[in-house]
């Protein structure tokens, strides 16, 4: 009779453990560990059906799909310009993958043609932010030269959608690595 | 034959310990392998101490099926950082 008790202590102290994660990929595990005490639990009481559909639906199915949508949804899209020099830097790179990896959050870098292709994805909602290495197209189509120059003093922009987005990785980047500007369509 | 019983119930505590306390996401994926299978043998013990062949029967297939999950969560955490 004890180790019965024993057992079915197992239970709320996986839930406790559960229930005080952060990150989501690890409450993810800890919930199969979960689904697996209760099956065992289930299963001792002599509910052999409702263990079998613990192990089988609580526990397969339900982590796969809640892994899938977490993957898809916890994500930065970043828009950059796709060929050439003019991707992404790695020191940016880095500090925005650490600034986001502290949120849980996924670096996801998209690519666009054109800098009139991505501030059109940016207006469609199509990303959470864009990445812009220098001055406006204008001017660096005008006198390379000078384009150049300005583009060394002033640091790269990145244009954010969202605000709350915005806030957070406010702290997360310095000013002279990249200047973080609201987009207002 | 309940000593059998507090042995695996012991066994179980030690992968439980090491979920709640690594940080490394593949550390918990062992642990939740390892408590995924010591459960099912635990079911399986269950029902032969019991003499109950419906409980041995889930107890098969919740030990061949069961890890199938884990299998896939695993796929999907590995392409995490490939995106």
């Amino acid at each position: 009779m004890a180790e019965l008790i024993i057992i079915t202590a197992l239970l709320p102290l996986t839930a406790l453990m559960l229930v005080t994660q952060t990150n989501p990929y690890h409450a993810l595990v800890i919930r199969g560990i979960l689904g697996a005490i209760a099956a065992l639990v289930y299963a001792l009481f002599g509910a052999a059906d409702v263990a079998l559909t613990e192990a089988l639906v609580g526990t397969m199915l339900s982590i796969t799909l809640y892994a899938v949508a977490v993957r898809s949804s916890m994500s930065f899209r970043l828009g950059v310009l796709e060929p050439g020099d003019e991707v992404l830097p790695e020191a940016i790179a880095t500090a925005l993958r650490q600034g986001l990896q502290r949120h849980h959050l996924r670096l996801e870098r998209v690519g666009y043609g054109s800098e009139e292709a991505l501030e059109g994805a940016i207006a469609r909602q199509e990303v959470h932010a864009i990445f812009q290495s220098s001055a406006p197209a204008t001017v660096a189509d005008a006198q390379d030269r000078s384009a150049q120059t300005s583009a060394a003093s002033h640091p790269p922009q990145l244009h954010i959608r969202l605000p709350r987005l915005h806030s957070l990785l406010q702290g997360e980047l310095s000013p002279e690595l990249a200047h973080l500007k609201l987009y207002e369509s | 034959m309940n000593w059998i019983l507090v042995a695996m119930i012991i066994a179980l505590c030690i992968p439980i310990y090491e979920a709640w306390q690594d940080e490394d996401i593949w550390q918990k994926m062992l642990a939740f392998g390892s408590i995924a299978t010591k459960t099912s043998i635990m079911i399986l013990v269950i029902s032969v101490l019991r003499d109950d062949w419906m409980i041995g029967v889930v107890g098969v297939l919740i030990l061949s099926v069961g890890n199938a999950g884990l299998m896939l969560l695993a796929h999907v955490l590995r392409r995490l950082n490939q995106l």
